[in-house]
């Protein structure tokens, strides 16, 4: 595996050539035309992005010429100078000193020297007369110039999609022809198969990498998107980015864009105070906003952090018992996690006035949704005071799932690992049956408990109440976590740890949302996988 | 297609699959029909209709079974399909369903003026959408031809659904 910084490296050289040859079109097409203003617009854009890129990489020199030359191209164009003369040499010259340094930066040789252009460059701006020396011999090993092509090529993300699709169908033929040729055990086919499993993994891993962006190319455009909100909001907001180059795949990155846009909006406008109020309440008058990225296992954590007020909990559980969400007694029985999660409730908006930033309607849901659609999580933590932080937990990869594969009434389930709390097996005798619930206690916590084929095939009416002689022997359950909820769901039996491709519901099945899609097993058996967001939802709605 | 060959040649001629669904045929015209295949496994999906079998594999697409029989009561309640049942994989709007029959469905070939418009009573029976697009009369056959555009749409094939917690699920997710 190339090194991070290789691979940047890579891509500057690759959009550095790119801008030479666009540049030496544009200035021949320049000097057939001297006022053509397209040509010259492009050339002084050109030498912009050129001037950021090769300062961002170090390549001050490069950055230098570029930006003298940006210079001129700017006088060009609002018309103090124009393109005739000895300006043209000199331009010609510049652009030719920029692709050898280009060059030299890509075989790793010694930046040429400079100066003399520089020099030419400034007498130019000054209205004096550069000092063009005899270029004879260059002039020949321009004739002898290499034409060079880019070792990159831009790819539109829907041929990835499309190649990632056809991967994601061989990746369950790989699965199926495998548990074929175990059963018929011809060992010529298995090691055929062996193989042909083996190309079909490297092939998934690679057209993942394939699709993978930094981070940083999203979390990079905040800085003045906050910069406009705390202008907005007369707050004084400092904000650290971190992780820019960790990697996630470039559509999910594309899906999380306004949820992020809104949690970071939302933590300028109603997270941090105003610097009076920050003052009065012993902080310092600039609010602190941290993004960052790292990953944890197959996943992205991105969180949202901000050092304002916090949440207070008290407030939401009053909103949530006046919109009717949760009854009075049992709001006071919750803890702060399960309150918190209210806020991700559709229309949930704990802003008490409508300001142009933020609190458009549009509450929290949003960006739940938007996360649940990946199969990731969202959660939040708050001290009331301190600051609120956000934690987005994301697959790197859309394409496959790690899944626990489980048994009810002889078929298979799945359920993404990404919901999946834990698994306990437990005695009728952990179990306590309170408010007609099924209740035990799982690592120190009181979790309901619920028979998933209850809840799957019990009809319209609410779940009939527990009882806990129905239960005998030993008891499978999948603890699954959602909105900082957590249900525990009896299996007939646990099968398998797998990753998995899931295929979305086909019509007209697809509005049954109990179901996130469906997977194709190693035996050709098909699979349906349980969204448990709908899942928790569904047992809200059926509790008795 | 001897059927067709009795009828003069200018005559416009449809194909249709006939399959028998209780005691009575139906036919389907064949461009509607993707394929026929041996019924495979099917896997109960639930939170649908009882009619609706389930999910079943069919070279890679996953295409939902439905059941007309149970869905037109046409067979004795309690009473069973048999092991082996054919589908008809049957071209939607915008996706596939697979119909499951108790016998091979064969081709047949009739003239179109055959087809006699269904008496209106029919038409209203319990039913949305006008998906009986005629009856075709053949020697002593009578063959009941679907329009199954209008048959399989999807509120059509979910109008069953449970009111209960699944669609309010729904709902809140849209709003």
């Amino acid at each position: 595996m190339k090194s991070r910084e290789q691979e940047y490296r890579e891509i500057f050289m690759a959009e550095a050539l790119e801008y030479y040859d666009a540049m030496s079109r544009h200035i021949s097409e320049l000097e057939r035309n001297p006022t053509d203003e397209a040509a010259l617009n492009e050339l002084f854009r050109l030498m912009h992005n050129l001037k950021s890129n090769s300062r961002a990489m170090g390549y001050t020199q490069i950055g230098e010429a570029a930006h003298h030359m940006e210079t001129i191209f700017g006088l060009i164009r609002s018309k103090e100078m124009t393109f005739t003369g000895l300006v043209v040499p000199v331009l010609f010259r510049g652009v030719d000193t920029i692709g050898e340094m280009i060059r030299a930066v890509g075989e790793g040789a010694e930046l040429p020297d400079i100066s003399q252009l520089i020099t030419n460059l400034d007498r130019l701006v000054q209205g004096e007369e550069p000092i063009l020396e005899d270029d004879s011999d260059e002039d020949d090993e321009d004739a002898n110039r290499k034409l060079e092509l880019s070792d990159l090529v831009y790819i539109q993300i829907k041929k990835l999609d499309h190649l990632l699709n056809l991967v994601g169908e061989l990746i369950i033929d790989r699965d199926r022809v495998l548990t074929l040729s175990r059963e018929i055990g011809n060992p010529a086919l298995a090691t055929a198969a062996a193989h042909f499993s083996r190309i079909a993994d490297e092939l998934q891993y690679s057209v993942m990498d394939a699709r993978l962006v930094n981070v940083g190319s999203l979390l990079n455009k905040f800085p003045r998107v906050v910069r406009d909100v705390a202008t907005a909001e007369k707050k004084d907001v400092e904000l650290t980015i971190v992780g820019e180059d960790i990697q996630i795949d470039r559509n999910i990155l594309q899906i999380i864009t306004d949820a992020l846009l809104h949690l970071v909006r939302n933590a300028v406008g109603h997270g941090l105070e105003t610097p009076a109020d920050r003052l009065a309440a012993g902080k310092s008058a600039q609010g602190h906003l941290t993004l960052s990225a790292q990953t944890q296992r197959d996943e992205v954590l991105l969180q949202v952090v901000d050092d304002g007020r916090g949440i207070n909990v008290g407030n939401v559980r009053r909103k949530a018992i006046e919109r009717g969400l949760v009854s009075q007694e049992v709001a006071a029985n919750l803890d702060d996690d399960a309150v918190r999660a209210f806020l991700f409730e559709p229309g949930f908006s704990m802003a008490k006035e409508v300001t142009e930033i933020s609190g458009r309607g549009v509450g929290l849901d949003v960006v739940k949704l938007a996360i649940d659609s990946l199969g990731g999580q969202l959660r939040v933590d708050s001290v009331l005071g301190e600051g609120t932080t956000f934690t987005l937990v994301l697959p790197t990869s859309i394409a496959v799932k790690g899944a626990l594969l489980f048994e009810l009434d002889a078929r298979s389930y799945a359920i993404p690992l990404m919901h999946t709390d834990s698994v306990v097996s437990l005695q009728p005798t952990d179990f306590h049956v309170v408010g007609g619930l099924l209740m035990s206690r799982v690592q120190d916590e009181n979790v309901p408990v619920v028979p998933l084929r209850n809840l799957l095939h019990n009809g319209d009416g609410p779940l009939p109440p527990a009882v806990k002689g129905e239960l005998t022997g030993r008891q499978d359950i999948i603890i699954v976590n959602y909105s900082n909820r957590k249900l525990g769901l009896i299996v007939d039996r646990f099968l398998r740890q797998q990753d998995i491709v899931i295929k979305p519901m086909s019509k007209p099945l697809d509005t049954i949302d109990l179901f996130g899609g469906v997977t194709l097993l190693g035996s050709g058996q098909v699979c349906l996988v349980l969204d448990v967001p709908a899942l928790t939802r569904l047992f809200l709605a059926k509790r008795p | 297609m001897p059927e067709s060959e009795k009828y003069s040649k200018q005559e416009a001629v449809i194909q249709l699959i006939v399959f028998r669904l209780g005691e009575e045929e139906y036919g389907i015209r064949i461009e509607q029909v993707k394929e026929v295949t041996i019924t495979p496994e099917i896997a109960r999906m639930p939170k649908t209709p009882p009619f609706v079998k389930g999910i079943a594999n069919l070279r890679g697409d996953i295409i939902a079974v439905i059941d007309l029989e149970e869905r037109f009561q046409l067979r004795p309640a309690g009473e069973e399909l048999p092991a082996v049942t054919y589908t008809l994989a049957i071209e939607a709007k915008d996706y596939t369903i697979g119909i499951m029959v108790r016998e091979v469905p064969q081709p047949l070939s009739i003239p179109v003026s055959i087809i006699e418009k269904a008496p209106e009573f029919i038409q209203d029976l319990n039913i949305h959408d006008k998906y009986i697009e005629g009856i075709a009369k053949t020697e002593d056959r009578i063959i009941v031809v679907l329009d199954m555009l209008k048959l399989l749409t999807p509120g059509e094939i979910m109008q069953l659904q449970s009111k209960g917690e699944s669609s309010a699920a729904a709902a809140r997710t849209k709003a």
